[in-house]
């Protein structure tokens, strides 16, 4: 079991084991998020990348929700009562962050077009005020998950 | 002025879905008035508009067919519905945020099984939903979950089960006793998204042996 990010691989992180986290955390995360005319992780961010661009733009956006998303909501997490599911996320988070680190520095090209694709989640996050964009953000995980399950070998 | 206080018209709206025939219910009050209409309106997360769905304008039933307005598996839907009644109070209610991928059940499968004198051969039919490629070609549940596998036992007798798992839709069971009853069972597993049917079963005999008689 592991990610092939293009010419990235990520061993040791169990896949199932993010989705249950999230499922674990979804309906009370998700619930707080009313702006439903706003989506983050839109068609234009993920669709269409190419395998070498994809390990860019995996390491950009889980950069991004390890030191940002992760960090901003780790109270409301504790509030909602589901710190354990979301230490879990946050954790496997950092692992492929840091097994991403080392490979993907050694990529020059397809660099632009993946910074590209961020930027355009980055801005549509800067536009809304900081907690609606970090509860948008994290409810927006199963997005992330589900295009990541492309890239998953069993 | 005091708002008047109108959730008790309407609950639970939510989506129901499997093999993403996705519909979406709710109820009413306990002892809702006849007169009580329910107009419904959905919606693609992330876009601005809120879409009227025909044929459940102004209905009395508590249930709408969403399944081709939410059948596209990348995005994520919101429905709401508004309930009015006779009095001509108000009340409107959203369902969560609704993955059909994530969300939808899993039915049991289509089998035949096909009896010999000392094996079950078992053929699983392909399930076909209403989702279709871009080319307009139904997909099965095969095409959209890569991870998607069958799990097959044959009850052999109060504490002996013979087991079979894979991607592949034909599998026998040989070495049986001629003449007997079996118990078969197969369900559809999505590992990945911990998804599981219901089992098919079926019940078979094994055909008698006639060699030599």
């Amino acid at each position: 079991q592991e990610f092939q990010f293009g010419p990235c691989r990520v061993e040791g992180v169990v896949l199932q084991k993010l989705w249950q986290a999230f499922w674990a955390m979804k309906d009370i995360v998700q619930a707080q998020d009313n702006i439903t005319s706003v989506r983050l992780l839109r068609k234009e961010v993920l669709h269409n990348v190419s395998e070498t661009e994809s390990c860019h733009l995996i390491h950009a956006l889980l950069r991004f929700y390890v030191n940002t998303v992760f960090k901003l909501y780790h109270d409301k997490a504790a509030e909602f009562g589901v710190l354990k599911s979301f230490s879990a996320l946050a954790n496997n988070f950092f692992v492929i962050v840091s097994k991403l680190q080392a490979s993907q520095e050694k990529m020059f090209s397809t660099h632009e077009s993946a910074r590209r694709r961020f930027l355009l989640f980055y801005r549509a996050f800067k536009q809304l005020d900081r907690e609606s964009a970090v509860t948008k953000a994290f409810g927006e995980m199963d997005i992330l998950l589900s295009w990541m399950e492309k890239f998953y070998q069993l | 002025h005091i708002a008047e206080d109108t959730s008790d018209l309407l609950q639970h709206v939510k989506f129901q879905s499997s093999n993403f025939e996705n519909i979406l219910t709710w109820d009413g009050r306990l002892e809702s008035a006849p007169d009580t209409v329910y107009s419904v309106q959905y919606k693609t997360y992330g876009e601005g508009e809120w879409l009227e769905k025909k044929g459940c304008q102004r209905i009395t039933r508590k249930s709408c067919n969403l399944t081709v307005e939410t059948g596209n598996l990348t995005e994520l839907y919101y429905a709401r519905v508004t309930a009015t009644d006779g009095a001509g109070r108000s009340a409107t209610k959203m369902t969560d945020r609704f993955s059909p991928l994530q969300h939808t059940s899993i039915k049991p499968p289509d089998v035949t099984c096909i009896p010999k004198v000392r094996s079950i051969q078992m053929i699983v039919h392909p399930t076909y939903t209403p989702i279709r490629a871009r080319n307009g070609h139904q997909l099965t549940l095969e095409n959209i979950f890569q991870d998607l596998l069958y799990r097959l036992k044959l009850h052999i007798n109060h504490t002996y089960q013979m087991h079979f798992e894979g991607k592949q839709r034909e599998f026998e069971f040989v070495g049986l006793t001629p003449d007997t009853e079996f118990r078969g069972t197969i369900m559809i597993c999505i590992p990945n998204l911990f998804k599981e049917s219901t089992p098919y079963v079926c019940q078979v005999k094994t055909l008698p042996d006639r060699t030599w008689t």
